[in-house]
């Protein structure tokens, strides 16, 4: 009898000790193989599967990739100026394909001097089996504060004086590339009309305060001109947004035609650009030299709004923009530059310039100079973002711009 | 003894018993064993169903972004890779297939790699739509027999070099044991193509609209023409089930169930970072890998494979792109080093000499370093890669014997046997350079059998590879180990001076019952041998079974050395 209570005791001590076990098996069952293990795992993933939700960063990633490689309408920025000197210029603009190819870009721009532009382009990069690319511009323009320094070297910065101009336009551009590369043809014709009036603001006096139209051409006009022009030239860079290595070789003739035949006259631009890379394009040498010279028709004159210039971001980086004008310039330019890696590069430049009232005055003795660093931020293709600091003889200028300087 | 005090005895040793029994069968049902009695697996199960994966693009300027500046200054975690089996291989899975290094492949395997299909019918070629994968031009097209392709021309300054290195390539990853398009040499001639009515491309607009012949002509004004006005290609069939988009180097998706080991800690893609640098397989981003949904043994799983391995050999470089390969697209401390040298602190690819055959670019081997190898961007498995990772892939390069690499480079159907002679020969100098620098990097003890007899033997991975030479001792310490808790008892420790160590003739005898060794070697020049590797070995009759191999603990100190 006793040992019958033994043995129900056993029994009972063995079933609540199993209780737990019993509880534990209504756990998730505890893999008696390594497959197991694994499938045990998998079935709880299973449970909580959801497709693949991007993060905030790679959506916009995501959305940056589309304006870029596929090229759907969007909004851009824009930072061109309606004249080199307006400051800081802010601007957007959008764009929206109007077929597989062709591109309508709207776009204004507003610097701190109040130049303003607007315009609208619509390129066809896709003509001829693609030998061929069309643009058509229309717009406006307005600069209140342009500067003018006076004819030739000889001038001070004391000389200035404001002027402003405001240009409607519209011009179509064809370019050619018979055998799509490295031979470059272009054509085009630009219908405008500059409206040459007193400067807007600032502390300069404006021209027609210190010249006479005797003095100075163009002062105070309102000229319409037809302007031609053809380029033709050799191009092996790989882009003429960024280049390291390759050339551009090319000449162009403008014409500008004054309706009431004042102010006519037509420019030769003789351009040559060589990117020499050494070190496995490490470093790049590159070099442009670019002339212009311009021939006032018979009994006209070049006004002086339209006389080339040097001096500015992309000229003579050591002066302020148009600081020197005249008939014919010559601009020298060196560059030393250094890869840092694929979107960085530095460069230590030098820049050369000079006027001249004749061709034939135009000399390498006695040119404006300047020289300094550079650090830019670039693409495959393109120079989105250039600071260079520059010094000449008047001093230190930091330039910041979002085109390459050649 | 009374009958009440054996009661009374009897009862309090039932309830001890008891308790004891129940308490046991609590710590057998919720603690796991060290090794499973089917250890160590050689396939990873794929249990679930995985029909409802969805298609994902992955932006590839996200991709570069983030692995240039976040996962470049990623601290590796250290921790083993987590998908191999207790003996420290990587089991078959939809990842990955044991081939070369595990298995003997026969020379004609290799030269037939994946491809197992018929090949294209060229005769007449439809073309259906741009290519859309690959960093080389090409199209999508139906051959002669209506089957679709995807088609690879060379560039006009490589003329068989991209095609080429396809079809090498891919079987040299196909032996590597990675999924692989099927793909074969063949021909484009423009006389013989036909458009598909519904064959549309996809323009700067976002608009899809009809291909036409002009755009067929776009691409092939930039590609290698041969004499006879026709071109060299590389056809690469379709890939079965549905395509999901490419797989990252990190994470799992969270669509596939049976994807539970982040892709970081996958040993056959952290290995990538010594089959990379092998090949020069420098671009390893997520739109040269895909995901496809496949049915197998009548459940839909994930399938993973390695696209484009077509950017390896002189084919990862442009003409003029120098740098890749040693360095990534970006990279802070050379960045720097030129910035405030003003390019006066050369870097290595500034100097090498190539010997440049246009169908196999720049491709050396005198100067390379595999430990300084760099992809364009470095991946989350490529910063996790371990000495053991390593060393594991180093042995699959190792077993590439000369006639094979001579043998599956001659199916890239090179016109001048010089320069297939010459790729032949860097990649067999880069394989020994490879198994140099990895194979003697950590303790290169490899498959430890036990016998009957109790003598363990095993191998030398370094020195049977040539990649270590010279004598070396060897030291075996033998512990019982407990596989319930992981306890492990001193037993004894015996040497030698071959790769044959006579074990102690105290290991236990039951069946069932578990040893350890901790194999070690002193030789000159390599300090890291003494670090010993871990046997674990279970009795199987009169035998013992290898069940457990550790060659590095489970977790590495964070160290960011360039290996």
């Amino acid at each position: 009898m006793r040992a019958n209570g033994v043995w129900k005791l056993f029994a009972a001590v063995v079933l609540a000790s199993a209780f737990p076990a019993s509880v534990a098996g209504q756990e998730p069952q505890v893999p008696t193989t390594r497959e197991a293990a694994i499938e045990g795992e998998q079935a709880e993933k299973a449970k909580t599967l959801h497709p693949y939700v991007p993060g905030k960063f790679e959506g916009l990633a995501n959305r940056a990739e589309d304006i870029l490689v596929n090229g759907v309408p969007r909004v851009h920025p824009f930072f061109e100026s309606a004249y080199y000197g307006g400051g800081f210029t802010l601007g957007a603009g959008y764009a929206h394909h109007v077929s597989a190819y062709n591109l309508l870009d709207v776009r204004g721009t507003y610097t701190v001097l109040g130049y303003k532009l607007v315009e609208a382009e619509l390129t066809a990069p896709r003509l001829f089996h693609r030998r061929g690319s069309l643009s058509v511009i229309g717009g406006w323009r307005e600069a209140t504060q342009a500067a003018f320094y006076g004819f030739g070297l000889g001038t001070s910065q004391q000389d200035r004086a404001d002027f402003d101009f405001q240009r409607p336009y519209a011009s179509g551009t064809f370019t050619f590339w018979p055998a799509r590369r490295l031979l470059m043809m272009r054509g085009g014709l630009e219908l405008t009309r500059w409206s040459q009036r007193p400067a807007e603001g600032g502390s300069f006096p404006s021209v027609e305060t210190i010249y006479r139209p005797s003095s100075l051409p163009g002062l105070g006009t309102k000229t319409t001109y037809l302007h031609s022009q053809g380029t033709v030239g050799f191009d092996w860079r790989t882009s003429p947004g960024y280049s390291r290595r390759g050339g551009f070789y090319g000449v162009t003739l403008h014409d500008y035609a004054d309706k009431d035949e004042r102010f006519g006259f037509r420019q030769v631009d003789y351009e040559a650009i060589q990117h020499v890379p050494i070190l496995r394009e490490a470093w790049v040498l590159s070099f442009r030299s670019v002339a212009r010279t311009t021939y006032a028709a018979s009994g006209q004159q070049v006004p002086f709004f339209l006389l080339p210039y040097v001096g500015s971001g992309h000229t003579l980086r050591g002066y302020i923009s148009h600081r020197f004008r005249d008939q014919n310039t010559l601009l020298l330019q060196a560059e030393w530059r250094i890869m840092v890696n694929r979107f960085m590069e530095t460069a230590f430049f030098y820049d050369a310039g000079t006027v001249a009232a004749r061709r034939a005055d135009l000399s390498l003795d006695g040119m404006k100079s300047d020289y300094g660093f550079g650090f830019r931020l670039h693409g495959p293709f393109a120079t989105p973002l250039r600071f260079d600091l520059a010094r000449g003889s008047e001093g230190t200028r930091l330039v910041v711009s979002t085109t390459p300087i050649f | 003894m009374s009958t009440s005090t054996f009661a009374s005895s009897a009862r309090r040793a039932l309830l001890l018993v008891a308790t004891v029994l129940g308490l046991a069968v609590r710590v057998v049902s919720t603690e796991r064993p060290h090794f499973y009695p089917d250890d160590p697996i050689a396939r990873e199960p794929e249990s679930q169903d995985a029909s409802k994966a969805q298609p994902y693009s992955w932006s590839s300027l996200y991709e570069m972004t983030t692995n240039l500046f976040v996962t470049a200054g990623h601290e590796p975690s250290g921790l083993r890779a987590q998908n191999i089996n207790t003996i420290d291989e990587v089991p078959d899975s939809s990842w990955f297939t044991n081939r070369v290094g595990s298995t003997r492949i026969a020379v004609e395997d290799l030269v037939r790699g994946p491809n197992h299909g018929t090949p294209p019918d060229p005769s007449r070629w439809t073309l259906t739509r741009e290519k859309t994968s690959g960093s080389h031009p090409g199209f999508t097209a139906r051959d002669g027999k209506g089957e679709t392709w995807f088609l690879e021309f060379d560039p006009p300054y490589f003329p068989e070099g991209a095609t080429g290195a396809v079809e090498v390539a891919t079987k040299i990853f196909w032996a590597l044991g990675y999924n692989q398009v099927e793909s074969f040499l063949t021909t484009f001639d423009p006389k013989r193509v036909e458009f598909d009515p519904k064959a549309t491309i996809r323009r700067p607009s976002g608009a899809r609209t009809r291909f036409t012949h002009d755009d067929m002509n776009s691409i092939l004004e930039r590609v290698a023409r041969k004499a006879d006005g026709t071109y060299r290609i590389v056809a690469g069939r379709l890939l079965p089930g549905r395509v999901l988009g490419g797989f990252q180097y990190d994470g799992t998706r969270p669509d596939d169930p049976n994807d539970v080991v982040a892709h970081e800690h996958r040993r056959e893609l952290r290995a990538l970072r010594v089959f990379g640098a092998w090949t020069n397989l420098t671009d390893l981003k997520a739109s040269n890998t895909i995901d496809t949904i496949v049915t197998e043994n009548g459940r839909s799983i994930v399938k993973h494979y390695l696209q484009d391995v077509g950017s390896t050999f002189g084919m990862c470089n442009d003409l003029h792109e120098w740098d890749l390969s040693y360095e990534h697209f970006y990279q802070g401390d050379t960045s720097l080093r030129r910035l405030f040298s003003f390019g006066f602190a050369f870097s290595p690819w500034q100097t090498i000499e190539y010997v440049e055959y246009p169908s196999i670019g720049k491709f050396e081997g005198d100067r390379f370093d595999p430990r300084a190898w760099r992809p364009q961007t470095p991946t989350r498995a490529y910063q996790e890669m371990r000495d053991d990772d390593a060393f594991w892939a180093a042995r699959r390069v190792a077993a590439f014997t000369d006639e094979m690499i001579r043998a599956v480079v001659h199916t890239g159907e090179y016109s001048d046997p010089a320069a297939e002679k010459y790729l032949a020969d860097v990649l067999i100098k880069r394989r020994d350079k490879v198994t140099s620098a990895y194979l003697t990097a950590v303790n290169p003890i490899v498959s430890p059998r036990l016998d009957a007899d109790g003598r363990l033997t095993f191998e030398n991975a370094a020195i049977a590879a040539g990649a270590a030479s010279g004598p070396a001792a060897y030291r075996a310490s033998w512990f019982r180990f407990d596989n319930a808790t992981g306890e492990t008892q001193l037993i004894s420790e015996t040497q030698s001076g071959t790769t044959s160590i006579q074990a102690p003739s105290s290991l236990p005898t039951a069946s069932g019952s578990f040893v350890a060794a901790d194999i070690s070697v002193e030789a000159n020049g390599h300090p890291s041998w003494r670090r010993p590797v871990r046997a674990f070995l279970r009795k199987a009759g009169e035998g013992w079974t290898l069940v457990g191999f550790e060659r590095l603990p489970e977790r590495l100190s964070n160290e960011r050395s360039a290996r």
